[in-house]
């Protein structure tokens, strides 16, 4: 019924737009973009404005509809989102498979709800092959662009002399051999289906994905992500807060009361975790208000993962790695009015925050 | 412009000089403020742009460029950009240019002193006024025209400046204006979701000769590591034009902002700058992200005294050395800081130098009083805390039973560490780990139904994605001697895992194969593992040796080792020994190599030299429990003189393994043979029982 409305999309208005660069390829994307926009009307319960389609940039608006978002995150919360027929996970695999960056973009929009939701769901025993669809597809997205090679970071050493410093003594020793090779993110193997043991990974691998993209990410994706955390912790992280605002404990009661959702924390899965919540609290600022309740939230993750940290000691791990919070209270006092130590990682707090979390 | 009026200019403005007497000065002379700032008010730009002119003689740019400061200065900036707006800056930089050739052509004469002078006075005030006017579009909000009008001020300065700002000569002003607008440039970009051109200023700002101060290139410096680690945008690879030969280039946003940071705080160290708590935690974070945390330790080890207290900066290298491994490291440090004069009530330290201890045997005793004070110290804010005290006393409580002397004060410690574990499980009940670890704990005290329960517990909180969790669930099945169903559980761990992590898997089918006397499956699921160890020498090429990736990889000496034994089960001598040479070709001297050279003898009737391989490999490994058995196993045999030697190594085995039933076996042998029949059954029906609940591999051994 809502068919009608998108399927008579005003497209040679939009094509004939003069501000519009039509070159060969854009109207390809405009296509893709007006094609999935359709493929989505029927499967969610209220229609989508005409303006979507007919927009200059399809993909984007669907990106940065708040509407649209609300209705998408409110079918991946309905229980059975994730079997392999389900329409949703369908169209998202689909979108993402159509290649096109800017619709890729709004699937990946969805991953901090999908993922989410789905891990959460991994020990209740429910269908989860659509979801698991979607993340392989995200997975293969990565493994091939890296060319399933590992990311791999030289650690700098001050003794040889770099594009930004010298050394007084001259090393003539080649300067690449003698540095600290760290891998960030091994190789990756491609995978055709989940499994469970890979989970961590393949999830992990789908974060950074999402991390590289997260510059372009509608503010709501990050707080769903900030929020999954906490569920991931499990952890009540309020006993690090310094200010008692009762409202927002009692909120957190009430969560917690709803139960479940806590789950391993790989450092595989930590650590692109730890990243984007590195961006949530201390990557640029454009939007005041809208920063502000993304740190706020993120603030809140964090202080979740410290605790669950706290708990999490296993004797014997085989990776570890060790993450401060950053915050001191004297650090605030040296400098009140740098921004960014008032929104440090966990809020004020009395000792340096260590993360310790096994791989 | 400035060439028509000879006169030499003053400072050209004062307006911060006390309230009565404010003015505005150019050309030696000067105006009173309040009479450009009242035609100012009334709207009248020409006016007061004429009235200066008129009164300072000034040309049209240099005066509009005054009025746009007044009233920027008064916070009018919306006054300020119409001012502005009516300069045409670009052509003003143009008439500047010739200026600058004229100034190198004239290098050295005494003449060109004042032409200096004046061109760099007249570049000052335009430049200034562009400044500005991007400082009044930032505070105005449109941030992508201000951007563009600050990059122009860095333009122009470069193009009149062609070889860098001559450090002695530039005045004040104008180096103060450099700086400004080097450093708003990035910010500029940053605020208007610019990001690449917000990193290509940076860099400009960072590799081009501006003549920066220590503390404004420093935060930039900080900025820009902080917009590197943090912005989620790849900033790609400097440009070659400043890639000098030899030097470290960084190739990706973390290599950058490491290297940016380590650099600050080397600045630090030098006194240069003043010191930046943030700039540590950003290291910190970064260092951490790579799992380069021994790095990190080094880092905080330099940092001079008196930034952080020792106690904290202990604590913090106890936590770095700790997540690199590095364990003794760690547990010294703690002990300083756990000492009584500093401070022994830290619970953060407490529980990681119980968790340390708990890992080790010789230290468990030492972890237990650590666990305690920690449960003693888990009041108010960190009470939650008091579940993981409870848990780490438990493990350093079954740790230590391991060691101790006597039977009873093992059993003690053993039911203590389950009291323990359970009063954690009740503060925790969804923590997994801990219901591994209960799990793990129950096995070895051969409570074998517990022990499943939390293992199928653990699969399940899980989602079945750790493997030690399949492993303990088939070991606990294989302990009660269901190994069709550890098969199973086995076969459903192979499918969840990637061909990498097999190798253990494989290994503990290949037993479960031998259990069920299966030999010629058993050769099967080793070939299949020597096949693993083939693939995995080929993928593993460039990264081998790094620790991370090592974690994963197929044990090859344990394959062939594992081979070896089941021949020789088989009687097979032949194919052991080249098994055997192939484990031995990996590594040379090892108790298990020498032990299974012995079974060969023995099996051969070779009985001396069995005894030397079994000696040897005590030799090298003294508590290593199969050979003091064998050994036992053998002097038995050597008639009653050799039975009180064979008695004492059996017993020696029993107190380092109390559940080896082939030691009460033997043990039983010895009583017999002893006479001693009581004691003697007692023994068999020790060894019995254990057979009824022993499993393929010891369960210790696994996790």
């Amino acid at each position: 019924m809502y068919m009608e409305a998108t399927l008579d999309p005003p497209t040679p208005s939009t094509l004939s737009e003069p501000t519009t660069p039509t070159s060969h390829e854009d109207l390809e994307s405009l296509k893709k973009a007006q094609t999935a926009i359709q493929a989505l009307s029927p499967i969610l319960s209220h229609s989508l404005p005409p303006s979507l389609s007919s927009a200059r940039n399809p993909a984007f608006s669907l990106l940065h509809h708040p509407d649209v978002a609300s209705q998408i995150t409110t079918l991946l919360h309905h229980p059975d989102s994730g079997a392999g027929d389900n329409p949703l996970c369908r169209w998202l695999y689909d979108t993402f498979q159509s290649s096109d960056p800017g619709l890729q973009l709004v699937v990946l929009r969805f991953l901090p709800t999908l993922a989410g939701i789905y891990l959460s769901r991994v020990a209740l025993r429910k269908p989860l092959a659509g979801f698991e669809a979607v993340i392989l597809a995200l997975y293969a997205h990565e493994t091939a662009s890296r060319g399933g090679q590992a990311a791999t970071v030289n650690i700098p050493d001050l003794s040889h002399s770099s594009i930004y410093h010298e050394t007084t003594k001259s090393t003539s020793k080649n300067a690449s051999t003698e540095l600290n090779l760290a891998v960030i993110s091994p190789s990756l193997e491609p995978h055709g289906t989940v499994r469970s043991t890979r989970r961590a990974r393949i999830i992990g691998v789908a974060l950074e994905l999402y991390f590289s993209k997260i510059s372009q990410m509608p503010v709501s994706s990050k707080i769903e992500f900030c929020e999954f955390c906490v569920v991931w912790a499990g952890q009540d992280g309020d006993v690090y807060r310094d200010d008692d605002d009762v409202e927002i404990k009692r909120e957190k009661e009430e969560e917690r009361e709803s139960g479940g959702g806590r789950i391993p924390l790989p450092w595989e899965l930590l650590q692109p975790v730890l990243r984007i919540l590195g961006h949530c609290l201390m990557g640029p600022c454009i939007n005041k208000e809208e920063d502000k309740r993304v740190k706020d939230v993120a603030c809140g993750a964090c202080r979740s993962l410290y605790a669950r940290a706290m708990h999490d000691r296993r004797p014997n791990p085989p990776n570890q790695a060790t993450l401060t919070m950053p915050s001191t209270p004297a650090a605030n006092a040296q400098i009140p009015g740098d921004p960014t130590r008032d929104q440090g990682w966990l809020g004020h707090r009395p000792e340096r925050f260590l993360i310790l979390a096994s791989a | 412009m400035a060439e028509s009026q000879s006169s030499e200019r003053s400072e050209s403005e004062n307006g911060e000089e006390g309230m009565e007497v404010r003015e505005v000065c150019a050309n030696g002379l000067c105006m009173k403020t309040t009479e450009v700032e009242a035609k100012l008010d009334e709207g009248n730009i020409q006016e007061a742009e004429s009235s200066l002119r008129e009164g300072l003689s000034l040309n049209f740019e240099e005066a509009r460029a005054l009025l746009g400061r007044l009233e920027y200065q008064r916070g009018n900036v919306e006054g300020a950009l119409r001012v502005f707006d009516g300069i045409d800056l670009q052509a003003a930089i143009q008439r500047l240019q010739p200026l600058a050739e004229k100034q190198l052509s004239k290098k050295g004469r005494s003449r060109s002193e004042s032409v200096h002078t004046i061109s760099q006075h007249a570049a000052s005030l335009v430049l200034e006024a562009i400044y500005l006017k991007a400082k009044s579009l930032q505070k105005l909000g449109r941030l992508a025209e201000a951007a563009p009008e600050c990059k122009s001020v860095l333009d122009a300065v470069e193009k009149i400046f062609l070889h860098g700002i001559p450090d002695a000569l530039v005045d004040n002003k104008l180096q103060d204006t450099v700086s400004h607008a080097v450093e708003l440039l990035p910010e500029l970009w940053k605020q208007a979701g610019c990001y690449h051109e917000a990193m290509s200023a940076y860099r400009r700002a960072l590799l081009s000769q501006w003549n920066l101060e220590n503390d404004c290139c420093a935060r930039i410096q900080k900025g820009f590591a902080v917009f590197l680690l943090y912005s989620g945008v790849e900033a790609g690879p400097p440009s070659l034009a400043v890639q000098i030969d030899g030097s470290y280039v960084p190739r990706n946003n973390l290599e950058e902002a490491i290297l940016l940071l380590m650099i600050l705080m080397r600045k630090f160290y030098l006194g240069k700058i003043k010191w930046d708590p943030s700039v540590m935690e950003h290291l910190t974070f970064a260092l951490s992200l790579c799992s380069q945390t021994s790095v990190l330790a080094k880092q905080i080890e330099e940092v001079i005294p008196g930034v952080f207290h020792r106690v904290e900066r202990w604590n913090t290298m106890a936590f770095c050395y700790s997540a690199a491994g590095e364990n003794k490291v760690a547990l010294t440090l703690l002990r300083k800081s756990l000492h009584n004069h500093e401070k022994p009530d830290d619970l953060t330290s407490l529980l990681l130098a119980a968790k340390i201890c708990s890992e080790d045997a010789l230290l468990a005793a030492e972890g237990v009083g650590y666990a305690q004070r920690a449960i003693a110290n888990a009041l108010g804010v960190t009470e939650h805390l008091k579940g993981v005290g409870l848990r780490m006393l438990g493990l350093c409580l079954g740790k230590q039973a391991k060691v101790s002397s006597s039977d009873f004060e093992r059993s003690r410690l053993q039911s203590e560490a389950l009291k323990s574990l359970d009063g954690a499980a009740a503060l925790e009940c969804n923590n997994s780990d801990l219901i591994f670890e209960l799990g793990v704990q129950y096995a070895e005290h051969r409570n074998l139904n517990l022990a499943l329960r939390y293992a199928k517990q653990f699969i399940d909180a899980t989602g079945g994605s750790i493997l030690r969790g399949w492993r303990l669930l088939a070991l606990v099945l294989s302990a009660q001697q269901r190994f069709s169903e550890a098969e199973v559980v086995t076969d459903a761990a192979l499918d969840e895992t990637a061909k990498w992590e097999q190798g253990p898997l494989l290994r503990m089918k290949a037993k479960l194969k031998i259990a069920q006397s299966l030999p010629m499956d058993a050769i099967e699921t080793y070939r299949h593992l020597l096949a693993l160890v083939q693939a995995q020498r080929k993928s593993f090429g460039p990264y081998r040796g790094l620790p991370q990736i090592d974690d994963d990889k197929v044990n090859e000496f344990e394959v062939w080792h594992g081979l070896a034994n089941l021949y020789s089960s088989l009687s097979h001598w032949k194919d052991a020994e080249i098994c055997l040479e192939k484990a031995r070709a990996l590594f040379e001297y090892s108790a298990e190599t020498l032990h299974t050279e012995g079974i060969i003898c023995e099996g051969r009737g070779q009985l001396p030299e069995a005894l030397a391989a079994y000696i040897n490999a005590l030799l090298l490994e003294p508590g290593y429990v199969p050979c003091k058995i064998l050994i036992g196993a053998v002097l038995t045999k050597m008639g009653s003189k050799a039975l009180p030697v064979s008695r004492s190594l059996l017993s020696d085995a029993l107190r380092i393994e109390p559940t080896n039933r082939m030691a009460w076996y033997y043990l039983g042998l010895v009583h017999r043979d002893d006479g001693r029949i009581g004691d003697a059954v007692d023994c068999f029906q020790a060894a019995s029982m254990l057979e009824e609940s022993d499993p393929i591999e010891t369960f210790s051994s696994n996790f």
